[in-house]
C-alpha cells in the first residue's frame, strides 16, 4: 500500500459504506468482503479483518445488517450478513454525502 | 497448519477472553483466516509466507475488542431495562437493582419486587395485580393507569411515585412515608394506609370514602374534589393541606361528614375548612 496516513484514514472512514455496498449487490461472508475490497481497489485499499468488524458489529448494532448461517457442505460454516431496509437507506444516504462532500472539496483543493 | 493458526489466535484474544461477543468475534476471524490461508498456499505460497501474510491480514484487534466492548455494554444496558409488553407473571425480581426500567404494559400479576430498587422504573398499564413491593425503592417511578389489586406497599420507598388512574383496589400501604406521591382520579375506597405518613400527596379527584387515616399525620396534602364522604381522620394531624371543591356542593357536603375528632390542625387548614362553613369540632387547632 502505497496510501499515506490521512488517505488511509479518508478510506477508513468509510468503511461502513463500502460494506454496506458490498451487501446491497448480495449478502456476503466476512473473508468475502475483505477480498472484494481488495480486488475492486485493485490492491489499492486492504481492508483489515479488525477493521472489516467492527464496522459490521457496528452496522448490526445500529440494525443495518443481520446475519445468518450459510449451509456450506463441506469446511466450516459461513457467517453471512445481509443488509436491511434501514441499510439501504442508510448507504443510500452516506452515499449522497460523499457525492456532496466531493463536490465541494474538488472546488476547493 | 490450524493449530498453528489457533494457537496464534489464542494468544492475541488471550487479554479478553471471557465475554460472548469476543468469543464470537475470535470465531468468525478464524473461519477468515483458514479461509485465506488455504487459498494462498493453493495459490503456491509457502507456509510460512502464508502464514505470515493471514497473520498481516488481522489490523488492530485492540482497537476492535475496545469498540465491540463498548458497543455490548450498551446493549446489555439495553437488555436488562426493557420489559415492555412482556409477559413476566409470577417473575422473581426481589432485590433486583432496575433504575429507570422499562416494565410498560407487561403482564406482572404475582411478580415479587421486594426489596428492589426500581427507581424511576416505568410500569404504565401494565399488570401489577398481587405483585409484591415491599421494601422496594418506587423513587421516580410511574404505575399509571396500572392494575395493582391485591398488590402491597410495605416499608417501601414512595417519593414522586405516580400512581394516578390506577387501579388500587384492596392495595395494601403499610409502615410507609409517601413524599410527593400523585394518586389523582384513582378509586381508593378499597386501599389500606396503615402506620403510614403523608407529605405532599396528591389525591385530587379521587374517591375516598370511607377510607380510615386515624392518628396518619398529612403535610401538604391536597384533597380537592376528592370523595370524602365517611372519611375517618380521627387524631390525624394535618399541616397546610388543601380542601378545595370548586363550586360542588356535594364536596362540602361530603367534607362535612368526615369524623376529625381529636385531630390537629394548623390554623391555615382550619381556616381553610371554615371558610367552606365546615367547622369540625373536637378539633385541636394549632
Amino acid at each position: 500500500m502505497s496510501t499515506s496516513k490521512v488517505t488511509s484514514d479518508l478510506l477508513r472512514g468509510n468503511t461502513d459504506t463500502m460494506i454496506l455496498r458490498l451487501l446491497a449487490e448480495s449478502d456476503r461472508y466476512g473473508y468475502e468482503i475483505v477480498k472484494l475490497i481488495a480486488e475492486r481497489s485493485q490492491g489499492e485499499y486492504e481492508l483489515k479483518e479488525a477493521t472489516m468488524y467492527s464496522s459490521v458489529r457496528r452496522l448490526e448494532a445500529d440494525g443495518d445488517i443481520t446475519w445468518y448461517w450459510g449451509d456450506e457442505s463441506q469446511g466450516g460454516r459461513r457467517k453471512y450478513f445481509r443488509i436491511t431496509e434501514k441499510g439501504r437507506a442508510t448507504y443510500a444516504r452516506n452515499k449522497s454525502n460523499w457525492e456532496y462532500a466531493k463536490r465541494v472539496l474538488d472546488t476547493l483543493l | 497448519m490450524n493449530d498453528r493458526l489457533n494457537e496464534y489466535m489464542d494468544g492475541l484474544f488471550a487479554p479478553y477472553e471471557g465475554t460472548k461477543s469476543i468469543t464470537e468475534l475470535k470465531a468468525d476471524l478464524l473461519a477468515d483466516l483458514q479461509e485465506r490461508y488455504r487459498e494462498l498456499r493453493a495459490e503456491g505460497k509457502d507456509d510460512a509466507t502464508a502464514f505470515e501474510q493471514t497473520i498481516d491480514s488481522i489490523g488492530d484487534i485492540e482497537e476492535t475488542v475496545q469498540e465491540m466492548s463498548n458497543l455490548s455494554r450498551a446493549l446489555e444496558r439495553q437488555v436488562v431495562t426493557r420489559f415492555d409488553s412482556s409477559d413476566l407473571k409470577g417473575s422473581d425480581f426481589a432485590g433486583v437493582t432496575a433504575r429507570g426500567a422499562k416494565f410498560g404494559t407487561s403482564a406482572l400479576r404475582g411478580a415479587d419486587f421486594s426489596n428492589a430498587d426500581l427507581t424511576g422504573g416505568r410500569f404504565k398499564s401494565s399488570d401489577l395485580g398481587e405483585a409484591n413491593f415491599d421494601g422496594a425503592n418506587l423513587t421516580d417511578a410511574v404505575m399509571t393507569t396500572a392494575e395493582l389489586a391485591g398488590s402491597t406497599f410495605r416499608r417501601t420507598r414512595l417519593v414522586r411515585t405516580d400512581f394516578s388512574m390506577s387501579g388500587l383496589d384492596k392495595v395494601r400501604f403499610a409502615d410507609a412515608v409517601l413524599t410527593d406521591v400523585a394518586f389523582r382520579k384513582t378509586d381508593l375506597r378499597h386501599t389500606s394506609f396503615e402506620r403510614c405518613t403523608f407529605t405532599g400527596v396528591d389525591f385530587t379527584y379521587s374517591d375516598l370514602r370511607g377510607l380510615t387515616f386515624d392518628g396518619a399525620a398529612f403535610t401538604g396534602v391536597k384533597f380537592d374534589r376528592a370523595g370524602l364522604e365517611g372519611v375517618s381522620m380521627r387524631g390525624a394531624i394535618l399541616r397546610d393541606c388543601s380542601f378545595r371543591g370548586g363550586w360542588s356542593n356535594k364536596y362540602y357536603k361530603a367534607l362535612r361528614t368526615v369524623n376529625f375528632d381529636g385531630a390537629r390542625m394548623d390554623k391555615l387548614t382550619y381556616a381553610a375548612l371554615k371558610s367552606f362553613d365546615v367547622a369540625p369540632p373536637n378539633v385541636i387547632v394549632e
